[in-house]
């Protein structure tokens, strides 16, 4: 919401008040205020057009001007026509910054002297508007522009979706007046000033097929108007909101919106076939041209204007071009009505055209608010256009707003805030926010919130609107405590519990990363490992529409990335949970196992690929839990990797389960007897196959065997290997004598022959 | 045969003028040598002595031993002595020459706040609860008090599996399976996971995020408690000379409900360019538990009640190590993940 400090000013005294304090007011509040931006015009002059030719040497579109600024004539060229003899047009001069941050300086265009500049609305920061010079309606050459426009300050302010009172004018003033305790200048309800015959509900007959989307529906007649430009007043504040002015009937129902929140439409009642309004849902394949040029097809959920024949609005979106008031028009239908926020929203987001008035209605408009903005409206139409504004208006109203009583223990306010707030500036606060208190008799509060307020419904709201007021920053910080007869015992978190082994893999060399869940599904499927993928069924792009079954992806396009960028060796792990949807159950919550995956480069060569493979397999320490290899080649292809990859993936769980404390054993109090062993034996038997033989041969005695070495060639027979091995022997009881040892060695040596035909290398 | 105090004196000699260990090993030799030392033979060739003489020639021989002993080992630990003055000398090494790199990998920036977080939270009694991230409608937004066509709806924008199932918004979901979990209050819970919402991805968001929210239901629980929580928690991670400012704002889940900001670690409040001239930086969202919330949990409102609050990892991370971008964070760029 862009709020225009000046135009505060319409509905409170801003004496003594800078823009500053008052965003700092509504900002503690709760209506942020985002950015302030200061509009100084004192430095700008009011200048009369003289003469205005156009420049001859420049082959760009340029005009000289003679400017007369109060006893003085200037040179200054621009570059639009519109500034014609005769306008009072503001002047920068040399040496001064214009509001939109330009610097003005002496200049020579083509022969031409050019001493300041012309200023459009949007270099003085004063709309949007930048094509053409900003022409005044009144002004005395030679003066500061600030006789004629005060200086601006323009605040952008989040309002919350709860408080759509607030976007407009009428409701940030009410809100700083509630901050500063200074009173309103005006009713929230206007007074009604239609007198004229007959009564406008004769003259239009107005229906709601549907009373859950259109709560309320007012059409005010108003005869005999004049269509012509608005005041000058009126159109500097439209286009400091950014709205572009069109005509005064146009202009008064968008400035409305802004002072009310409240959005109106006024139609040329001449071109209401009936006449008559019909609030229903659009018909299949109707269509209708709006305002922004731009004809659509409507769906049966969207809800329309209808006159007798055909929509003439889309409600609460876009009015429709055909029955738009024109110069032409003198008799108007003045619509005020009150919208469901869904349906408004379904239709704005279906049709991607989001407007003041949707952007409104979206947050349920209370219905009251529909007669103050028509009332509001009808009163500026007859004071700026002319026109008789008519009686009894029609006015639909199926669900009429029921008053909402609030009733609160107040110590409540103290219980909530952890503060004292004297009861007298409670009650004092709610009644700045044009809240009704009564006191009952057993102390309790009954509270009637303002027709405005749809948001407030329990006693909290009512603690926050004190506190709001009273100031958040009075409430001293405090920690809570009190006696506990019951706990529950810390348990470390999963993310603790991982701790060890983040630690492991640091100290391996893989660095942690955090990768999207959400990856292709056709690279899922291509990698056949989308049989249980969940797909989105409103994605963003097809490279994030589907939950991940396995985090390597993820982790072979994080090599890919860092080879683009130039590293070789890449180590990398994440820990993240997998998303398994269980096939064949609707609407069921998937499997979300939490997994470990990792993923490292292991040069180009089939041995490095198998020292990578052996590394990586360190780091997991034996333990069966999930997949562990070498990247095949044709998905190492696909995910554009150069050079062999090795990765594992497991499920975390099981090993967090399997985790143990580990159990202190005494120490050796003998010495062990180390002996090597190197065990030839064809390719096919596994390292492992050999160590299950060794130890089932060597009993008790042996304390720990590991393989250490693998070796082909010219001492060992083609088609074998030897395989080296550490055996370590020890006795809790003696020291072994190596007679001992040799008797055990040999039992090993037989079981080896027997088992696996080995042979033995010394 | 040598006098044995003319020998000592001819020792001590030889000591003194020796200038480093291999000398005093040659005079140690000469003179104390097991077979041919000079004192060594006189003390074997004692019993070849008449008695008389005996006893003074070996009381003689052994103090001139003891002498000699004494002034070797003085002798050492004066020149071992020297030799440690000399050694940042002698030894000198190039301190600028870098050693072999450890190829330590690292953790990740938000693993590590998120870390720093739980600790903070847990030194107040909060323990961490986790749920699953494709949740229910229901959980998502209902038992939140976001029902359908709630305008607030549009700061959730979701992505779906069908109209039942969707990707959590938030981590509020787990606030209320752990209130159901656990039935009877106090609970204290911290629920740190990934969120995504709909929205296109830019330095500032992402489709995907992750959150830690808090809860603490009990009796008597004010906003004077929340701030205080707040605070502690961000003087803990900040430093102790951060201020906190809640600012009242609108969620359907607490009331009252507030938007909670950290001072401006740069300028401390005063107003700079890093924060914007506001002094204040934005965290995260808080507020007292609505009652219905409560209700939907199964706990009575009119017997407990609490606070909650939420924010981004990442916002804190970006706050914390001034990471302007909060893409990188899910990029897996070394360059980037290897600076912390």
């Amino acid at each position: 919401m862009r709020i225009s400090y000046e135009w505060l000013g319409d509905f409170l005294d801003l004496e003594g008040l800078t823009p500053k304090d008052a965003a700092d007011v509504l900002t503690r509040q709760g209506v942020e205020v985002e950015s302030l931006t200061m509009v100084d015009l004192s430095a700008i002059v009011i200048g009369k057009v003289l003469e205005q030719t156009k420049h001859p040497k420049s082959r760009n579109d340029l005009w000289v001007h003679q400017v007369d600024l109060g006893g003085r004539v200037q040179q200054i060229i621009a570059g639009a026509p519109n500034a014609v003899p005769g306008s009072l047009v503001p002047v920068a001069l040399p040496g001064t910054t214009v509001p939109n941050g330009k610097v003005v300086k002496d200049m020579n265009i083509a022969g031409y002297q050019a001493s300041g500049m012309l200023c459009s609305a949007s270099e003085l920061l004063l709309g949007d508007d930048h094509s053409g010079i900003l022409i005044l309606d009144r002004g005395t050459p030679g003066q500061s522009l600030t006789t004629v426009i005060p200086s601006q300050a323009i605040m952008e302010a989040e309002v919350t979706s709860n408080r759509p009172d607030c976007m407009g004018h009428l409701g940030i003033a009410r809100e700083l007046g509630a901050g500063l305790d200074r009173p309103m200048k005006r009713d929230f309800m206007p007074a009604f000033t239609g007198t004229a015959d007959p009564p406008g509900r004769d003259l239009v007959r107005v229906s709601i097929e549907d009373p859950e989307l259109c709560s309320r529906y007012i059409g005010g007649v108003i005869t005999g108007v004049r269509v012509g430009p608005s005041p000058d007043w009126m159109q500097r504040r439209l286009r400091a909101s950014a709205v572009r002015p069109i005509n005064n009937i146009v202009d008064i129902t968008n400035y409305v919106l802004l002072e009310y929140a409240q959005p109106l439409h006024a139609f040329d009642l001449a071109k209401l076939k009936g006449p008559a309004i019909e609030v229903r849902r659009a018909r299949d394949r109707e269509r209708l041209l709006g305002l922004d040029g731009v004809e659509r097809e409507l769906t049966t959920d969207m809800l329309v204007i209808a006159d007798a024949e055909r929509p003439v609005a889309l409600a609460g979106v876009i009015g429709g071009e055909e029955t738009a008031v024109t110069e032409a028009t003198t008799d108007i239908l003045l619509e005020s009505a009150t919208f469901s926020g869904p349906s408004i929203r379904q239709t704005s987001r279906a049709l991607g055209l989001r407007t003041e008035a949707s952007a409104r209605f979206e947050r349920a408009l209370p219905p009251e608010l529909a007669l103050a903005g028509a009332r509001r409206a009808a009163s500026l139409i007859a004071e700026l256009a002319g026109g008789k504004v008519h009686r009894d208006w029609a006015d639909v109203y199926p669900r009429p707003q029921e008053p909402v009583r609030v009733n609160i223990r107040p110590s409540l306010i103290d219980d909530v805030l952890g503060t004292h707030v004297p009861l007298q500036e409670a009650e004092a606060i709610l009644k700045r926010l044009n809240f009704h208190v009564k006191v009952r008799g057993d102390g309790e509060w009954d509270v009637l919130p303002p027709v405005f307020r749809l948001d407030v419904a329990i006693p909290e709201d009512l603690v926050e609107e004190v506190g709001r007021v009273y100031g958040y920053d009075r409430v001293a910080p405090t920690l809570p405590g009190r006696r506990h007869d019951r706990w529950t015992p810390l348990a470390p978190s999963m993310d603790r519990r991982l701790d060890d082994g983040r630690e492991v893999l640091a100290g391996a060399g893989f660095t942690e990363t955090w990768t999207p869940a959400l990856v292709s599904g056709t690279k899922l499927e291509s990698l056949r490992i989308a049989a249980h993928a969940m797909r989105v069924l409103n994605a963003l792009s097809d490279d994030m529409d589907t939950l991940r079954t396995s985090l390597l992806p993820s982790l072979f396009d994080a090599v890919a990335l860092n080879r683009d960028r130039g590293r070789d060796e890449v180590r990398l792990y994440e820990i993240a949970t997998a998303f398994l949807a269980r096939v064949g159950e609707k609407n069921a919550q998937p499997e979300e196992p939490l997994r470990l995956a990792a993923v490292a480069t292991a040069g180009t060569t089939a041995q490095e690929g198998e020292d990578g493979f052996r590394a990586l397999k360190s780091v997991l320490d034996g333990r069966q839990l999930g997949y562990i290899g070498e990247v095949h080649p044709a998905v190492a292809a696909q995910s554009k990797l150069d050079g062999r990859v090795v990765a594992f993936e497991i499920d975390v769980e099981p090993v967090l389960g399997a985790a143990h404390v580990p159990r202190a054993q005494p120490l050796p109090r003998f010495p062990g007897v180390e002996r090597d062993l190197a065990v030839v034996v064809e390719d096919a038997v596994a390292a492992g196959a050999v160590l299950l033989a060794i130890k089932e041969s060597a009993g008790e005695m042996l304390e720990h065997a590991r393989a250490f070495d693998e070796y082909h060639g010219a001492q060992v027979p083609e088609g074998h290997k030897s395989i080296a091995f550490t055996l370590t022997f020890r006795s809790p009881e003696r020291t072994l004598t190596d007679a001992e040892v040799d008797t055990v060695m040999a039992e090993i040596r037989l079981g080896l022959e027997k088992r696996h035909r080995a042979r033995f290398r010394e | 045969m040598s006098d044995p105090s003319a020998l000592t004196t001819e020792a001590l000699a030889a000591i003194a003028q020796a200038p480093g260990e291999d000398a005093l090993a040659k005079v140690e030799l000469e003179y104390l040598g097991r077979k041919s030392g000079r004192v060594s033979r006189l003390l074997a060739n004692i019993g070849q002595l008449p008695p008389a003489e005996k006893a003074a020639l070996g009381k003689a021989a052994n103090e001139a031993k003891r002498a000699i002993e004494a002034a070797l080992a003085a002798r050492r630990a004066e020149l071992e002595q020297a030799r440690l003055a000399d050694l940042a000398e002698t030894e000198a090494i190039d301190v600028t020459f870098p050693g072999p790199p450890l190829g330590r990998g690292h953790i990740h920036v938000l693993t590590q706040v998120r870390r720093q977080i739980e600790t903070v939270l847990e030194s107040l009694g909060y323990q961490v609860e986790l749920g699953p991230e494709v949740e229910t409608e229901w959980y998502n937004f209902e038992a939140l008090n976001i029902t359908a066509g709630h305008p607030a709806r549009e700061n959730w924008d979701s992505f779906y599996f069908s109209p039942e199932l969707l990707l959590r918004a938030h981590t509020s979901p787990v606030q209320i399976r752990a209130m159901q979990r656990i039935k009877e209050p106090p609970i204290y819970i911290i629920t740190p996971g990934r969120c995504y919402r709909r929205d296109a991805p830019e330095a500032t968001r992402l489709p995907y995020f992750s959150q830690v929210e808090g809860l603490a239901v009990d009796r008597g629980m004010t906003v004077g408690d929340m701030k205080g929580t707040l605070l502690y928690m961000i003087q803990s991670l900040y430093g102790a000379d951060r201020k906190v400012r809640v600012r009242p704002s609108y969620f359907p889940f607490t009331e009252p409900s507030f938007e909670f900001d950290v001072s401006c670690g740069i300028c401390g409040g005063m107003g700079c360019k890093s924060c914007r001239h506001k002094g204040w930086l934005e965290v995260g969202g808080c507020g007292m538990v609505h009652p219905q919330v409560l209700r939907n949990g199964g706990i009575d409102p009119s017997q407990w009640n609490g606070y909650a609050w939420g924010f981004g990892i990442e916002r804190m991370a970006m706050l914390k190590h001034d990471v302007d971008d909060i893409r990188l964070f899910y990029e897996p760029d070394l360059r980037f993940l290897e600076q912390f």
